[in-house]
């Protein structure tokens, strides 16, 4: 098996609906991501993250480009692929007549796990996934979250070498999203790739190793997440409450973002004695506090991540 | 050895017997639905039984026949539903599980769920008509084609719709036209003589028609007799091949 778990090369997806006119969903998205790795797709909604996790998944055919899983052509030999691929699709739902036990289970099977191998990875998955108490109830009776879990689970105990996770954490509150990026890491440590799309920056941060920034189609910035939070030219965040109409004087320090009355300034900490001295003379209430991913989003895109 | 690495007549099959049974699961846990499998199929059979008691025995087989016909309604719900509602095929078919083990693991598991109306229809039928061995495996024979054929209409159907809601009408509208209309819980021969031709192009009245000749109930022309055969194979071979083919094709979207 090579060691490049994913790569695609100037990959396009065009949608044309009839009465409708052609929409670009990718314009050419080349990335790597290498075996072991935790890559995030981050981007707005209707970036052009799932559209990708499709045609990687080999669920959806591209319109031009080329997109390998381990060496094999998805487009052209979708079933070599296959194998080495689980995927937790959005929005997707365990069957509701069937218990998180049946559902991990009969998956597996389904895949082609032996009895043994398809119980104890099952078991341990319900555990991971917190659902162990919940294993012998009918999904139709579980909270949306508890459903989210149970695909969650079906897909990480396939144990495949490569697992797509199309916005895995949606509607789970903050306990049971820390499992999922706990059992995710366990999963990479013992030789698994993930990619996954998410809109949770912090989700975004905390999991991958490597990120792609996608806006229409096309990435915009790759790298650590440290890497990103270095684009935006400074590792500091100043905010001024009420100090937007001081913009001029302080737009020499660093960038600087007008938001209502307040003004947020990005610096680096060796301007931030200058700016604190400033701000105190104009009578400011000033805010310190690193950068975040969502600043770096912010710059790289234009618009919030939440933004439609 | 790796899925990939298999020769291709095991690949196609990969996985059938785990998706049939998490489909007979799925079905076994709606007692409602399972219970009221046999309501048409129960209610026609009180009509014909008030109104004309000597026709019972027609009916019976037309339940036996309606009932594996409409199994390919619950193949077209299940089919639209799971895919629409819980993205069970990116699920299913973004792995090393086949696309014709997925349309067959499905028709199955619903034919093993919904076998058992059929089972009480047979032994009632059994009774009432005293069928010799040659003629209950003739039914069972007819039966089982017109389950091939109705599931592979309800699979290929299933993947047209965006909206389940859309569903519930056509799927009645289709399966109560081919299946209550036609000659099939009353004798072929009370069919309006010039659209005879077209119920024995249909394959449930098709199956109707060879069933009560066998039965002596009707008598069928030569010609009446293979249009209805040869209708009844050649649409039936037909149709679930391109299932097949379109079971395949239709994993991947454009």
């Amino acid at each position: 098996m090579t060691d490049l778990a994913l790569r695609s090369e100037n990959l396009r997806k065009v949608y044309r609906t009839k009465g409708a006119p052609p929409t670009e969903a990718l314009a050419g998205v080349s990335l790597e991501v290498q075996r072991g790795e935790r890559v995030a797709l981050l981007g707005r909604n209707g970036a052009g993250k799932t559209t990708f996790l499709r045609i990687a998944s080999t669920l959806l055919r591209p319109t031009s480009g080329r997109i390998q899983v381990f060496g094999y052509d998805v487009d052209q030999t979708p079933e070599k692929a296959r194998p080495y691929i689980a995927v937790v699709p959005q929005e997707g739902k365990p069957f509701f007549h069937l218990t998180p036990r049946e559902q991990v289970y009969t998956y597996l099977r389904a895949r082609g796990l032996t009895r043994e191998t398809a119980r104890a990875r099952t078991e341990e998955a319900l555990e991971k996934m917190g659902l162990t108490e919940f294993a012998n109830r009918l999904s139709i009776t579980l909270s949306g979250g508890q459903r989210q879990r149970a695909m969650v689970a079906t897909v990480i105990a396939t144990e495949a070498p490569l697992l797509f996770l199309d916005e895995p954490t949606i509607g789970m509150d903050p306990f049971a999203r820390r499992s999922v990026w706990e059992a995710i890491r366990t999963l990479t440590r013992h030789g698994s790739t993930i990619l996954l799309t998410t809109h949770y920056l912090d989700e975004a941060e905390a999991l991958s190793h490597r990120l792609y920034v996608i806006e229409r189609g096309r990435v915009l910035i790759s790298g650590t997440a440290d890497d990103l939070k270095r684009s935006v030219g400074g590792t500091v965040k100043v905010l001024l409450p009420g100090g937007a109409s001081l913009f001029e004087t302080f737009r020499s320090f660093g960038q600087c973002v007008v938001d209502g009355d307040a003004l947020t300034i990005i610096v680096t900490p060796e301007r931030l004695g200058e700016i604190m001295e400033l701000a105190v003379r104009s009578k400011l209430l000033a805010t310190v506090g690193p950068v975040t991913l969502e600043e770096a989003f912010l710059r790289v895109v234009g618009r919030s991540i939440d933004e439609n | 050895m790796r899925t990939s690495d298999l020769p291709p007549s095991t690949r196609a099959f990969r996985g059938l017997s785990a998706f049939l049974w998490t489909e007979v699961l799925v079905q076994a846990h709606e007692e409602l639905a399972m219970a009221t499998s046999m309501l048409v199929q129960g209610v026609l059979l009180v009509f014909v039984y008030i109104l004309a008691p000597a026709l019972l025995g027609v009916a019976l087989v037309g339940a036996i026949l309606y009932s594996t016909f409409t199994m390919g309604s619950r193949v077209l719900n299940e089919a639209a539903y799971v895919r629409i509602d819980h993205k069970a095929n990116d699920l299913y078919l973004a792995g090393p599980m086949s696309p014709e083990a997925y349309f067959l693991g499905m028709a199955g598991g619903i034919l093993v769920v919904y076998l058992t109306p059929v089972i009480i229809l047979g032994i009632l039928t059994m009774v009432v008509v005293h069928l010799t061995l040659l003629q209950g495996l003739l039914i069972l024979a007819l039966a089982a084609t017109v389950w091939v054929f109705s599931a592979s209409v309800g699979y290929i159907f299933s993947t047209f719709f965006r909206d389940n809601r859309a569903i519930w009408a056509y799927s009645s509208l289709f399966f109560n036209v081919f299946g209550v209309l036609p000659p099939v819980f009353y004798p072929f021969a009370l069919f309006p003589a010039a659209l005879r031709p077209v119920a024995l192009l249909m394959p449930p009245s098709a199956a109707a028609a060879i069933a009560q000749a066998s039965l002596g109930i009707t008598q069928l022309t030569a010609g009446e007799l293979s249009l209805a055969v040869g209708g009844l194979a050649v649409e039936t071979t037909l149709l679930f091949l391109f299932a097949i083919y379109w079971a395949r094709r239709t994993v991947r979207g454009d």
